[in-house]
Order: C-alpha cells, then sequence, then structure tokens
C-alpha cells in the first residue's frame, strides 16, 4: 500500500448534504457521527461541512427543485477524489415523493439524486441505519483508495 | 576548528527545528483523542489520523483554484503563517541568540502580528460555495430589503480577525513583556542568562500571575474553543480556511500544530528559561510544556462554548489587568 | 417582565447575510437573510419552500390507510405524531371506539418520541452554542430512547404504530418489552438528571444563554406560537390537558417565564421527568385486551380535523373521506406559527446566537413546507 492510500484509508472527511427528506436520515447521519455509541471518529471518519476539505459527500433525502443548483455546486467544490453516498430511499428512487404526479413528470422533485450527481455508493433504508451508513462509507473507501 | 564550529549550531538549530515540527504533528491527535474524546466517553480517532494522515492525505489532493480575488494571494498565506511561525521557533533556539535583534520580545510579537494579519487577508479574500454561492431565490418579489448590500459569510470572520487584533491579542503581549519587566531586557539572551542565574520566573508571584494570562492569550491566539469566534461553526462554517483546498490546506494543518509547539517552547524560554536545543536535556523541559499547553487547552475547550463578545471582552478585560498587574509586580 | 423589542423598519440596512440552503447548525433546508449592523442582527428573514415535495397532494386520493401511513414521512423527527393524528380524523370521522390497551401503547409511542425529540433539541442546541461534549451527552441518553422505539416500532426512525382501530399488532407490549422500557426510563431518568445538573450549574454556558433570544410573552400570543416555545414565555397552555386519550394521566405542565434561549432549554429539560412520569404510569396500569379492533365500517364523511400537542407544539390534521379515500387533505405542523418566533428572537442579538435562535423554538422545516405564511410584526 502506497504512502498515497495508507493516509487517504486514515483521514476522511465526510460531508452531509440534506436535499428534503424527511428529516429522518439527516438526523440519523449527524447521529452516527456525534453520538458517543457509534462515533464515527473512530473509523477515522470526522464530519466537516466545507466542500474543500471533504472527500466523501453524503446526500439524503429526494433532491426537491431548490436544492438541485446546490447540490451540483457543493458536487463541484469538493476536490478530487472524492465519492458520493446516497443515504435513504428518498436518494435511491426517490422515496414516497417522486411518484407524486404519477407518469407525468414531477416539477417539484427532481431526483433520485443519481440525476443530478454521480452516486457510488447507495445505502438503502427509510431511515438509513448508522451502522448501514458507516459500513456504507466504507464501500465507498476503493474508490478513493486507488484514484490518483 | 571553524568548520566545527559553524556545523556543529547549524546541526542543532536544524535538528531542534525538525523535531519540533514532528512532535507538533502529533500534537492535533493528542488533543483529540486522548483528552476530549475522553471526556465525551467515546474512543475518538487514532493519534495519528488529524495531524499527521490527514495533511498527507490533503496533500494528494487535487489542487482547485479557490473562489477568491486574488487566489495567488489566498494561496500564499498559509505558506507566509507557516515560515512565520518557522522564524519564532528559529528565534528562540539558544543558537540565534548572537543575532540580537532577532532574538528579541519586539521580534517575536512583529511575527505574531503578521499572523494575525493574515487571518484578516485570508477572510476578505475568500468567497466560499457555502453563501452567497448557494443559488436560491431569495430576491423575489416582497423580500425584505432587497437591495442591500450582500455580503460572504467570511467578511464577518475578517472583520472578527480585526477586532481580534484590536483587543484580543493583548494578555498574550502583556504576558511577553512579564520577563521583559522582571529582567530588564528585551532581549531573549538576557532573559535566558537572567533566569538562569536567579531562577525561573514562573515560581515569582509576577511569573506565576504571567503564566495564567500568558495561557490565555495562548488560546485566543490559536482560536481555540471558547475563543474561536473567528471560525465558530455556528455562523462562519470554517471561517478564514473555507476555500483551501488540497495543499494549501495541509500546510495549514501542519502549521497549527507547529505553532502550538512554538508558543510552549516560547513559554519555557520566556519563564522557566529553558532555550530548545536538541543537544541539551533541556529539551525534555519544552516538549513536556508543549504537550501540557493543548492539553490543558482543550480540558477547557471541551467544557466552554464558544464565546461571543459578551463574554469575551469581560475575559479579555480580566486577563489584560492581570497581565498589568503582574508587570508592575516585575518592575518592583 | 421583560420587555418588547421592535424590529427596525429602517430602509438601509448595512449588510445582509444570507446562511443556507446547507449549513451546518441547520438540520434541515432553508434560508435565512440575516440583515446586521455592526454583527448585531436587526433584522431576520427565514425563507421556506426548499423542502416541497407535496406530500398532502401525493395523499389526494390514497386509501385512507395508505394515505394515514404516509404521514408519517412528513417528518423523520415526529413521524409518530403525524400518524397517530391522521389516524384520529379517521377514527373521529367513523365514530371508532379504539381499546383502552391500544391508546395506552400509542401514548407510550408518543412519549417515547416526546423525549427522543426533546433530547435531539438539547443536542442540537449544544452543538450550535459550540459545546460538544454536552452535544454528545445528549445524544448518548437519546440512543437509550431510540432503542426502545426500535424494539416497539421495529425501526429507529418510522416506526408506524397507530393503525384505524388501534395499534399494530407487532407494537404489542409483552412482559419483557415493559420491563425493558422500566428499565430504559431508569436510565434516561439518571441521564437526565446527571446532565441536567452540569447544565444548570455551567456558568460559563449558562451566561451565553441567558437573556438570548428573547420572546416577550404578548408578543408569542401575538405571533400564535404553540407548545414548549409559548409556554417557555409563561403562558400554561398545553393541549395534552385537554385530549381526552391522555385523561387517565397524572402530569404537570411545565412553564418559565423568561421567554429566552435559557427558558426553553430549560423547559425541555423539565418536560423529560413529566413525560416519564406518564410512560411509567402507562406501562403500570397497561389494561389488558386485544390492541386493535377491526370491526369498523367505511363510510363517506365530512371534512374532520383534529389537534393534537405533538413535542413543538399543536399539530393540525383534516381531510374528508370519499368512497374510502382522502380528500382535501391538510396538515398544519406547529413549527409553521412558530415561524413568527424565530424571525422575531433574532432581532438584538450577535450573529453566532442568531442560529441559537432560530434553533430555540424547535423548527422542523421539513414539517412545514407545505404552505406560506405572511407574517406582519
Amino acid at each position: 500500500m502506497s504512502l498515497k492510500s495508507f493516509s487517504r484509508a486514515r483521514a476522511i472527511h465526510l460531508m452531509l448534504v440534506y436535499t428534503g427528506g424527511c428529516n429522518g436520515c439527516d438526523i440519523e447521519v449527524v447521529n452516527c457521527v456525534l453520538s458517543p455509541k457509534f462515533d464515527a471518529e473512530q473509523y477515522k471518519v470526522f464530519l466537516t461541512w466545507n466542500p474543500r476539505e471533504a472527500d466523501v459527500l453524503v446526500v439524503t433525502g429526494p433532491v426537491t427543485k431548490f436544492n438541485e443548483e446546490p447540490l451540483k455546486k457543493i458536487y463541484e467544490a469538493i476536490p478530487e477524489p472524492k465519492a458520493v453516498v446516497a443515504a435513504g430511499a428518498c436518494a435511491l428512487i426517490g422515496g414516497v415523493y417522486k411518484n407524486i404526479h404519477g407518469d407525468i413528470p414531477s416539477e417539484e422533485i427532481m431526483g433520485p439524486v443519481e440525476n443530478i450527481i454521480p452516486v457510488d455508493v447507495k445505502v438503502p433504508g427509510c431511515a438509513v441505519r448508522p451502522q448501514d451508513l458507516l459500513s456504507g462509507v466504507v464501500t465507498a473507501l476503493p474508490k478513493l483508495l486507488n484514484a490518483d | 576548528m571553524s568548520y566545527i564550529t559553524i556545523l556543529y549550531p547549524t546541526l542543532a538549530v536544524i535538528g531542534t527545528l525538525v523535531l519540533s515540527f514532528i512532535i507538533g504533528t502529533i500534537l492535533p491527535g493528542v488533543e483529540r483523542k486522548y483528552v476530549q474524546a475522553r471526556i465525551q466517553q467515546r474512543i475518538g480517532p487514532p493519534v495519528t489520523s488529524p495531524g499527521i494522515m490527514a495533511p498527507l492525505k490533503f496533500s494528494f489532493k487535487e489542487n482547485l483554484n479557490p473562489n477568491s480575488p486574488l487566489p495567488s494571494l489566498y494561496k500564499s498565506l498559509p505558506i507566509i503563517c507557516f515560515i512565520i511561525v518557522f522564524l519564532i521557533l528559529l528565534s528562540l533556539t539558544p543558537q540565534m541568540y548572537w543575532f540580537k535583534s532577532f532574538a528579541s520580545i519586539i521580534a517575536i510579537i512583529g511575527f505574531l502580528k503578521v499572523e494575525e494579519i493574515a487571518y484578516v487577508l485570508m477572510g476578505s479574500l475568500s468567497k466560499s460555495v457555502m453563501s452567497l454561492g448557494l443559488p436560491f431565490p431569495d430576491l423575489a418579489k416582497g423580500a425584505a430589503h432587497p437591495s442591500t448590500e450582500r455580503s460572504y459569510l467570511e467578511d464577518i470572520s475578517s472583520k472578527r480577525a480585526f477586532r481580534m487584533i484590536a483587543f484580543g491579542s493583548f494578555p498574550l503581549y502583556l504576558s511577553l513583556f512579564i520577563p521583559v519587566a522582571i529582567s530588564q531586557s528585551i532581549f531573549l539572551s538576557d532573559i535566558v542568562a537572567f533566569q538562569q542565574a536567579n531562577g525561573p520566573f514562573i515560581f515569582t508571584v509576577a511569573g506565576l500571575i504571567g503564566a495564567i494570562v500568558f495561557f490565555i492569550g495562548y488560546m485566543i491566539l490559536l482560536n481555540e474553543y471558547p475563543f474561536n469566534i473567528l471560525k465558530t461553526k455556528a455562523d462562519v462554517i470554517e471561517g478564514p480556511y473555507m476555500e483551501y483546498s488540497s495543499k494549501y490546506r495541509s500546510v495549514l494543518y501542519l502549521s497549527r500544530g507547529f505553532f502550538m509547539f512554538t508558543l510552549g517552547v516560547l513559554f519555557s524560554v520566556l519563564f522557566i528559561g529553558i532555550p530548545p536545543n536538541i543537544f541539551s536535556w533541556g529539551i525534555l523541559v519544552n516538549i513536556a510544556i508543549a504537550f501540557i499547553f493543548p492539553v490543558l487547552m482543550s480540558i477547557m475547550s471541551a467544557f466552554s462554548p464558544v464565546f461571543t463578545y459578551r463574554q469575551f471582552y469581560p475575559v479579555v478585560i480580566a486577563t489584560s489587568i492581570l497581565g498589568v498587574l503582574a508587570i508592575v509586580i516585575g518592575l518592583l | 417582565m421583560v420587555e418588547e423589542k421592535k424590529p427596525n423598519k429602517q430602509d438601509v440596512i448595512e449588510t445582509e447575510i444570507s446562511m443556507g440552503t446547507v449549513h451546518p447548525t441547520a438540520l434541515e433546508p432553508y434560508r435565512v437573510r440575516l440583515f446586521v449592523e455592526d454583527e448585531i442582527v436587526k433584522e431576520a428573514e427565514i425563507t421556506i419552500g426548499v423542502n416541497h415535495r407535496g406530500i398532502e397532494r401525493i395523499m389526494e386520493g390514497l386509501p385512507v390507510e395508505k394515505a394515514n401511513s404516509l404521514t408519517e414521512k412528513v417528518c423523520g423527527i415526529c413521524s409518530n405524531a403525524h400518524i397517530w393524528n391522521s389516524v384520529l380524523v379517521a377514527e373521529k370521522g367513523l365514530g371508532i371506539e379504539i381499546p383502552q390497551r391500544a391508546n395506552y401503547i400509542r401514548i407510550i409511542m408518543e412519549e417515547l418520541e416526546r423525549l427522543h425529540s426533546h433530547f435531539l433539541y438539547l443536542a442540537h442546541g449544544s452543538e450550535v452554542l459550540g459545546h460538544e461534549t454536552f452535544s454528545m451527552r445528549a445524544f448518548y441518553i437519546r440512543e437509550t430512547v431510540m432503542e426502545l422505539l426500535r424494539m416497539i416500532g421495529g425501526n429507529r426512525v418510522q416506526y408506524g404504530a397507530s393503525i384505524i382501530g388501534g395499534v399494530r399488532p407487532r407494537c404489542e407490549l409483552n412482559e419483557m418489552r415493559i420491563q425493558k422500557i422500566a428499565e430504559g426510563m431508569d436510565d434516561v431518568e439518571k441521564g437526565i438528571t446527571k446532565f441536567a445538573d452540569r447544565f444548570v450549574l455551567d456558568p460559563i454556558v449558562m451566561s451565553r444563554i441567558e437573556g438570548i433570544g428573547v420572546i416577550p410573552q404578548k408578543q408569542a400570543i401575538k405571533l400564535e406560537v404553540t407548545g414548549p416555545t409559548l409556554r417557555a414565555t409563561g403562558v400554561n397552555q398545553d393541549l395534552r390537558m385537554k385530549m381526552k386519550e391522555y385523561e387517565p394521566f397524572d402530569f404537570d405542565v411545565i412553564t418559565q417565564d423568561d421567554g429566552d434561549v435559557k427558558s426553553n432549554l430549560l423547559m425541555r429539560v423539565l418536560e423529560i421527568p413529566e413525560s416519564i412520569k406518564i410512560i411509567r404510569q402507562a406501562i403500570k396500569n397497561l389494561p389488558s385486551g386485544s390492541v386493535v379492533d377491526r370491526s369498523w365500517e367505511m363510510f363517506d364523511c365530512n371534512t374532520i380535523k383534529s389537534y393534537i400537542e405533538v413535542p413543538r407544539g399543536t399539530l393540525y390534521h383534516s381531510y374528508a373521506i370519499e368512497d374510502g379515500r382522502v380528500r382535501n387533505s391538510v396538515i398544519r405542523t406547529p413549527s409553521m406559527t412558530n415561524i413568527g418566533a424565530m424571525q422575531y428572537a433574532c432581532i438584538g442579538d450577535h450573529i453566532t446566537d442568531a442560529q441559537l435562535c432560530i434553533v430555540q423554538c424547535d423548527p422542523c422545516f421539513t414539517c412545514t413546507d407545505r404552505a406560506m405564511k405572511i407574517i406582519n410584526l
């Protein structure tokens, strides 16, 4: 293992972007970082709110119309290599909200996240469990480690 | 013979600097893992992660051009900060004491001022995506005050950095003058010689008060938790550092640990009288001080919320009065 | 009595600082524009609408049972409150009497939810204060409550306990579960007592939150504030006292006097033991019998309304039933009325405290994003 991947595996900065979900996933994500029970820092995962510092972007929610542009901007602000984790049913398929107008394309829900930015890891659940999220971030690791 | 007289001090200076740098990288990890995580009853990150692995990782990341009106100046600021810290440490090494005006309190204060001004520049040059950059149609019809000047979050932290220069750094500078008041000299060589002859200042009344004032000033200068209004998460997210990525961010991370160590060494030179020299046992005292200060600091920061000006002013005024008192006692 | 502060109506304001839609101290997307002069907030404007997902629109025309379980997705914090109130609407319209045991289990779920919501409030509030240690303590105690909710409902966030006619059979409380709830309550009580001692006796934290974000009583009534935020200004009003579901239980309504951040935080700290009291009474006197009564018949009814008290205030649900399907669904959440208070509380405080002033009203814009309210200050 080169020094590059060695250091990358030992400091992972995670940024959370909520795009209009029901709060359930957001709080579970914050919970898994801030609660001493899950304590993501012991797995070398640090929470940051600065896109320039982040490696892994965790997106929750079905991406509502007003959140589409900010999400893109934040994604662009993250330096390579980066990975995107879509957490929760809404981020994966649009959840219960995607089907708002049936087959007519919705103007309110622009998601799922895949439509807007490339997604590397999908963590299912409604709401996503903290343990699943941590394992999802670990699944994203090979992409970070093997990048130049 | 002359060859050895040059080689030996050069080796000593380089050795001291390298050792300080290495210890400086461990300090953030020690703070996070052994103090804060323990207080918060969790396992915490590995010791190497925040101080060593994170800067290494950042140095391997892609460098994005910062959103800034003057990108090159903005990017050069962390390097300037690092060099300043380096120069402060250099002026503290006993081998440099022959260069009188460099190894004096005035020079050190001048260097520290540059460090503070760098925050002002960083804050005003950073235009992060996280505030105004996020598009949102809030200037719609019916919005309050649509014609107001809109400012980025970092502008607030730039203004705050100005205030820090105006009043926040008082305690540290006052405490730096306590040894001067006692030893009647601004030169480090005289201060060290005085203490080696008459015993460390920390065991005198003035020195003891000075140590407390120095500690508060140390926390304010490092923007650590109660005093981090410059970069508090509640409004300015990360403040002046928002736009740094890759190498520049890693320099930023490294210089923080290095700065912590340097200020610890500054304390041990001024109040204990032991300059950092890798070829003497005295360096163990320097290292011990450099560890004790961050540990105390992170205990303080784990137990206190961010101070707004309402709490900040009284603390600064009280410690400044203490500092003046200590100088007066020292002069008597 | 706290003096009233007037929002500044001047035209020229020095600078505007906008936070959001993504900001560390806001757990959900919204935009707040702060108009500041010398770092003091002169006026604040909160814009919601980022979260608009049209859940009432989706509910329209769905079978009542399906719509009920959909209301849970309105909010991830007070999910049980939404499904409970939605079910209550249908039960009111169809005249269904639910078994007492089911009612008790619903109350237990609701009070557990109040516990976890209040702990989240304390944790989030401490985080905004910059006090990581308190935040982690609160999250740690909250974890016990989350485990209990997971045990009863089967999921940590969306548990879907209530159905028309009672509660889901999987939420039946057997001896082992009751035992676990009792033990959990002991742990939570121990935790909150320690937390409260530390919190109240911490002079630095108290000096930081005292006198910040004041909402005077008169203004709070004028702005139609509900829930604990109203009670923190000294108004003794709790809908739980009037709800027939809460009749068998004995508890006190907590009020505080000042209406600042300190009162609001203490309000939650003091409400937690009351909830624990209710849960203890419920598990002690849990009636026997079945938990669900499925012998009801569906018929059409006009718009039915139901109000309940949820952790953040008063929740309103209403819909009509036509052919077993939901019509004219309206949901109004407590944060809707509290937005005015949030804007008002920011005035006159430092920017660092502005987010704290918003958080003190326990915002949940995710719940709220369905309508627009015009506030005349």
